[in-house]
């Protein structure tokens, strides 16, 4: 579904990805894993046109537009990293905001009660500002209203950032509940450890490169990944 | 009593007048982070668009004020292409914007002097200057005017504002333009809304101040007044900008009344610094919560 070849992103003279290559098929939870500052933000914000590159980007067979308006246009919708919602704008306003390109009234409702369903608490503080919500809740805030824009892929960006472990529980459980709604989620996340769990396909990241890549099991099983990511010694 | 009365009304004019202007800065503030101080010249033209609508024109007060209104927004739109957006694209810091602006305000004020003429010019007599009165009260037709073409303006910016996916997204931009960005907002395009609003609002009040007073290049001036009542009310929220304007009209209008009209400015600005010393974001400033 998304097919990325020899991507390369400079800051300044910064070289912060190195001719990166992944695959995200159809249907599945990939997740990149790395450290910080291994270029994991800057693949996503790549994606989603934020940042400007060099190398290409085939989102279903086309290559992807490079304006991020366009991007969430084409089906591919970011969750950022720190969730980044609008603390001014109510919890339903902000849902209204994930799904500002869309004019479908009735699939804009229909989608509005999928994410109260997945969510029960953001309908609980519908009305709430949301800069008034819980660190938590503004990430379920932040999936729900990337859910809004009904995107085929999603990127989500450390979506554990920050929570405590029993919240981190159920963003996780989310997750997997959102790849059953049939979407495609490439995931990025310093909890190697609970990304591998969840994941179909994996692929680490160091220093803007891609150093082994596998299925989800296979890195989990991989010595030096848990020596490197899982905390294991051997 | 009367006296209350009577500079109540003046400052609700005056003050709705100094709105006007004042969104026009919050609005841009709100998203871009810095002050236009072009924006005085923009209301400048406006002032000249009406004059020239009517005279030359002529064209009916209404239709006049439309005129005035479209070109000055299209003038905002304009500078905001030449001025600030080549900034824009290589992300420079405020001050540049700042100097931009300020530079832009100087060419449109030396601009209006070398073309048109440093004359002072006045509207024709549209409405008749018989006040109206009420007992001891005397009102003049123009301030009725200014403060119901202002209110119904500033209904109108609200209404786009709060009801409408246009200005539900310039309420997440001035947030956050990335993350609108990243919902599929074009922030170029809302950048251009609020240049044209915001214009649209300063024509108005351009016509509306030139045909109370006169109409002269340095008439932006004025603008320092609602650029400070929007400080005041909180910079970058829009019903702070309104409530600072109203407030700082009334305020220099009954310490005209009470006290002495030399006191007027002393007055209204040594509130300012006390508001700004005890509340430095202003009456209502932008809320900046964020839960990392």
């Amino acid at each position: 579904m998304l097919k990325i070849e020899d991507l390369n992103v400079y800051y300044g003279g910064i070289h912060a990805l190195r001719g990166v290559s992944i695959d995200v098929p159809q249907g599945e939870i990939v997740t990149i894993i790395g450290s910080n500052g291994a270029g994991k933000s800057s693949l996503l914000n790549a994606i989603s046109g934020v940042i400007k590159y060099s190398g290409l980007i085939e989102y279903e067979g086309q290559p992807l537009a490079k304006q991020a308006h366009k991007v969430v246009k084409s089906g591919v919708c970011q969750v950022p990293e720190g969730r980044i919602i609008f603390a001014n704008l109510t919890v339903h306003e902000n849902l209204k905001m994930g799904a500002y390109l869309r004019n479908d009234a009735k699939g804009i409702s229909a989608d509005f009660e999928r994410v109260y369903d997945l969510f029960p608490r953001l309908k609980e503080r519908e009305k709430q500002l949301a800069g008034t919500l819980s660190g938590g809740e503004q990430q379920m805030l932040a999936m729900g209203r990337g859910l809004m824009s009904s995107p085929e892929l999603i990127l989500l960006d450390e979506p554990s950032l920050g929570l405590a472990p029993l919240l981190i529980n159920t963003i996780f459980e989310i997750i997997l509940e959102i790849k059953a709604m049939g979407k495609t989620i490439l995931l990025v996340e310093q909890n190697a450890f609970k990304a591998l769990s969840i994941a179909d396909r994996a692929y680490v990241l160091e220093q803007g490169k891609i150093t082994s890549s596998g299925s989800a099991r296979e890195l989990l099983a991989d010595t030096t990944i848990q020596e490197a990511y899982l905390g294991k010694k051997h | 009593m009367s006296v209350f009365l009577q500079q109540l009304i003046n400052g609700l004019s005056i003050g709705s007048i100094y709105a006007l202007m004042a969104v026009g800065y919050s609005l841009v503030y709100s998203i871009l982070n810095f002050s236009n101080f072009a924006h005085g010249g923009v209301i400048m033209l406006g002032a000249y668009f009406g004059l020239y609508a009517l005279n030359l024109l002529s064209l009916p007060f209404m239709g006049a004020l439309v005129v005035a209104a479209f070109a000055a927004g299209l003038v905002a739109v304009g500078l905001e292409k030449i001025a600030y957006s080549p900034l824009r694209k290589r992300n420079a810091p405020s001050l540049y914007f700042i100097i931009s602006a300020m530079g832009a305000s100087i060419f449109l004020e030396n601009f209006v002097v070398a073309t048109i003429g440093p004359t002072f010019k006045t509207y024709p007599e549209i409405f008749s200057t018989t006040p109206i009165t009420f007992g001891a009260i005397s009102v003049s037709r123009i301030d009725i005017l200014m403060f119901v073409i202002a209110a119904i303006s500033l209904a109108i910016l609200v209404f786009i504002i709060e009801k409408t996916k246009v200005g539900l997204a310039i309420r997440a931009c001035s947030y956050s333009a990335r993350g609108s960005n990243l919902m599929g907002v074009n922030v170029n395009r809302i950048i251009f809304v609020i240049f044209l609003l915001g214009g649209m609002l300063a024509g108005v009040a351009g016509m509306l101040f030139g045909m109370k007073y006169t109409v002269y290049p340095q008439i932006g001036v004025i603008t320092n007044k609602s650029f400070i009542a929007a400080v005041f009310g909180g910079l970058g929220s829009l019903p702070g900008a309104v409530v600072g304007s109203i407030l700082l009209g009334l305020i220099e209008t009954i310490s005209a009344g009470y006290i002495a009209s030399q006191y007027r400015d002393l007055i209204a600005f040594s509130l300012l610094i006390i508001v700004l010393v005890v509340k430095p974001s202003g009456l209502m400033g932008k809320i900046t919560e964020d839960k990392a």
